[in-house]
């Protein structure tokens, strides 16, 4: 029985749709297959990350109201034939959609998938209502930055509200150097006002930005948020890995030396 | 005058019935229509126990007396005290049974465990000890005191009845406002920089709210 995995934030930037991207390819690399929802309807761009967006025909509103069977509307990805995209639909908005349909197609897709990933929209209205609306777990992801953590501390309380106890933080876009200041709040800070299990630390980097242009998740290659987000994906299988190092990227010795695995 | 369906009206209020009666018709009379209109309303009140005062005519004690035996002749209800309609004692009586309501809700109080996240808001009849922390954007209001046994960084508002002597205890004080009966203090606009973690108490005093750290001389002083 496959696992039904929100990712969510409250506020919108903070990464939601670039770690689904990853975790969910890592998960896939990690032998899993692996279907990723694309709940933003109107506003989609988990394809686009992917760089999936030329191969969509049809859509979640398309499987939901009975235009298409599911299998006609999974994309399957270019590099991992385990890792399945259900794009949303653009033209529509989140109201085409309710939770107990989601619910239901969550449910269809468990026979098939080890891991349902669900990419939440921004906000507390109805697309988070319908992305959390079969979850078993929520990855709850966060910037280190007041406004960010205040809203993931209300979307950890609705969660709750909505019997979903499983959840698992993840801080993005951590700048050592900012918290080595005292200038940003540290995976610490945040944890502690958040009180739930922190699952991943990503720090900041510019390759993000990059591979999301390129449609080509960064998870895999060498880079720290690479790295990150692979363990978050060995986490979520149950493997036990330590944190990454974030500060080997400035240490001196590393770049006379090449970066130390 | 004639009397009619109005020459006696029963109210109800937070302490009991007020009873107004007609000043302008003959007492005999007056008796009747109270008689009839407490046995239509026997179902109605029970053996409610309940204070009650008479308004619109002046009474003499002997007339008050006959007209209590005619309520509890007529229904089941027990009339606990008789309260002069006279403001002044009114309020006095009002005071004294808040005042007693009052120190019930400070000095009981319930317990709640789990964390108080953005959104949320809890509101306690008594005092409450909150297991857990109270997050930014919480809020919890009670019309005792408030103790937080973790982080209070939302929003605390005890005494919410009016009490003065109610305060807010916390572990770690950083709440964002903190309310005591009318008075409210919100948190400084620079952040200030203390690491210590202290239990700190919120009290009110001259109109101020004041945040000090726990200690015995402070423990002294609270009032319950």
């Amino acid at each position: 029985m496959g696992e039904v995995i929100v990712v969510t934030s409250g506020k919108g930037g903070v990464g939601k749709t670039t770690t689904t991207a990853n975790v969910g390819t890592g998960l896939a690399m990690l032998d899993k297959k692996v279907v990723l929802i694309d709940t933003d309807i109107g506003l989609r761009n988990l394809d686009v990350v992917l760089g999936l967006e030329n191969r969509i025909v049809y859509n979640l509103v398309d499987v939901i109201e009975g235009n298409c069977r599911i299998r006609n509307a999974l994309i399957k990805d270019k590099r991992y034939p385990n890792l399945y995209l259900l794009p949303a639909a653009q033209t529509r908005d989140k109201n085409a959609v309710s939770p107990e349909q989601m619910k239901k197609l969550a449910d269809e897709l468990r026979d098939e998938f080890d891991y349902i990933l669900m990419d939440c929209p921004a906000g507390i209205e109805q697309g988070f209502r319908n992305a959390i609306a079969g979850a078993d777990k929520a990855l709850v992801v966060t910037t280190p930055e007041v406004s960010a953590v205040r809203d993931a501390d209300r979307i950890i309380g609705l969660l709750e509200a909505n019997e979903i106890h499983e959840t698992y933080l993840i801080v993005n876009r951590l700048r050592m150097d900012m918290v080595k200041r005292g200038d940003m709040m540290s995976s610490d800070d945040v944890t502690e006002i958040l009180a739930i299990d922190l699952i991943g630390i990503v720090p900041d980097d510019e390759n993000i930005v990059i591979s999301a242009n390129q449609g080509e998740p960064l998870v895999g290659s060498d880079s720290l948020a690479g790295r990150a987000y692979m363990n978050i994906a060995r986490r979520l299988i149950g493997e036990e890995v330590p944190f990454l190092n974030l500060n080997e990227r400035n240490s001196f010795f590393s770049k006379l030396f090449g970066r130390r695995k | 005058m004639k009397a009619d369906n109005n020459s006696v009206i029963i109210k109800g209020n937070k302490y009991g019935i007020v009873v107004v009666l007609d000043p302008d018709i003959e007492f005999d009379e007056l008796k009747k229509i109270v008689s009839k209109k407490f046995k239509e309303s026997k179902k109605f009140f029970e053996k409610a126990k309940m204070a009650i005062s008479f308004e619109g005519r002046k009474l003499s004690d002997e007339e008050q007396k006959e007209i209590l035996d005619i309520i509890s002749n007529n229904t089941d209800m027990q009339i606990v005290c008789i309260i002069d309609n006279d403001p002044k004692t009114e309020e006095l009586f009002k005071k004294t049974l808040e005042q007693k309501l009052m120190e019930i809700e400070s000095a009981t109080g319930q317990f709640y465990k789990g964390i108080l996240r953005s959104g949320t808001s809890l509101e306690f009849e008594t005092s409450v000890i909150i297991i857990g922390d109270v997050n930014n954007g919480a809020r919890v209001v009670s019309k005792g005191n408030i103790i937080v046994l973790g982080s209070l960084r939302g929003n605390a508002y005890a005494g919410a009845g009016g009490n003065t002597n109610a305060f807010v205890v916390a572990l770690d004080m950083r709440p964002t406002q903190i309310r005591i009966a009318d008075t409210i203090a919100r948190s400084p606009d620079k952040p200030v920089k203390d690491e210590t973690k202290e239990a700190k108490i919120a009290f009110l005093e001259d109109g101020y709210i004041y945040i000090e750290p726990l200690n015995k001389s402070i423990l002294n002083d609270i009032k319950l």
